[in-house]
């Protein structure tokens, strides 16, 4: 199972993907930190 | 994850499209994201409903409605957000414009500010008022909900006829359908399980709040959330 990266040869299309994980990825870990700090206190 | 992953891959390795080619993944990406947009205001509207209702009948329940209202009131603004950003992105390499003021786009953009406003409301307001004027802020964004769905029925906009139940000449290609209930699958189940994350961590704030209000008066005046 491998990923033709050359689908990725369009700047925007990797931009939006970026955007997504970032986002996503970064509130989901922003609300877990502040989960496990707040059940620790 | 793991949904999410094959999701990726299904995106990565769907049939080139005829007329944008590769351009045209971000669909996989864009279509999740502002269709689920849609999803999680009315959650937030119907717990705001039930915080009013609870609110003078059973404070611990409307504790609770409160609590997923916020949480869900978040995850709306991240998914209007990256549905905003996914569309602009794409509309800047296939219009060659970031943003035009059709109705699409004009009722989205209002989606996104109501949520934001929500946020900030109930960042900034003053303590005491904040949950029922949230409650209140979230039941007037809800009404934007139809309206934003229904802008490319109703009206001509620059933003494409609806893909999916959209009439004859709408619909995608057989090999792309995979790619699509992936991703929709994928980004729905990590929605969820950010919510309850986020609802989570909303009732245990608000189980210290009741605390700390119980020791500084001596009484404690939601015992359900202990």
């Amino acid at each position: 199972m491998t990923i033709p990266f050359e689908t990725l040869a369009q700047r925007h299309t990797v931009y939006a993907f970026c955007v997504v994980w970032l986002l996503q990825f970064g509130y989901g870990t922003w609300v877990a930190v502040h989960w496990f700090r707040e059940r620790r206190s | 994850m793991l949904v999410l992953a094959f999701g990726f891959y299904k995106a990565m390795t769907a049939p080139t499209e005829a007329t944008m080619g590769n351009l045209y993944r971000v669909f996989f990406y864009h279509f999740p994201h502002a269709s689920e947009s849609y999803i999680f205001p009315y959650l937030n509207c119907g717990a705001s409903f039930l915080y009013l209702y609870w609110r003078s009948r059973n404070p611990a329940r409307a504790l609770a409605a409160d609590a997923f209202a916020v949480a869900s009131a978040e995850v709306t603004v991240l998914y209007t957000t990256l549905g905003l950003a996914t569309g602009m992105l794409w509309g800047r390499a296939a219009w060659g414009i970031w943003w035009t003021w059709d109705a699409r786009l004009t009722t989205y953009l209002l989606l996104w500010l109501l949520y934001v406003s929500y946020i900030l409301l109930r960042r900034f307001s003053a303590p005491g008022q904040t949950a029922l004027l949230s409650a209140v802020l979230a039941i007037f964004a809800a009404i934007d909900i139809p309206i934003c769905y229904m802008s490319i029925r109703w009206w001509r906009t620059q933003h494409p006829a609806p893909v999916f139940g959209g009439g004859p000449d709408a619909g995608i290609d057989n090999a792309m359908w995979p790619a699509v209930l992936w991703n929709v699958a994928g980004w729905l189940m990590w929605g969820i399980f950010i919510l309850g994350l986020r609802y989570s961590l909303e009732r245990r704030r608000q189980a210290r709040a009741a605390a700390a209000t119980d020791d500084f008066l001596g009484t404690n005046p939601l015992p359900e959330l202990q």
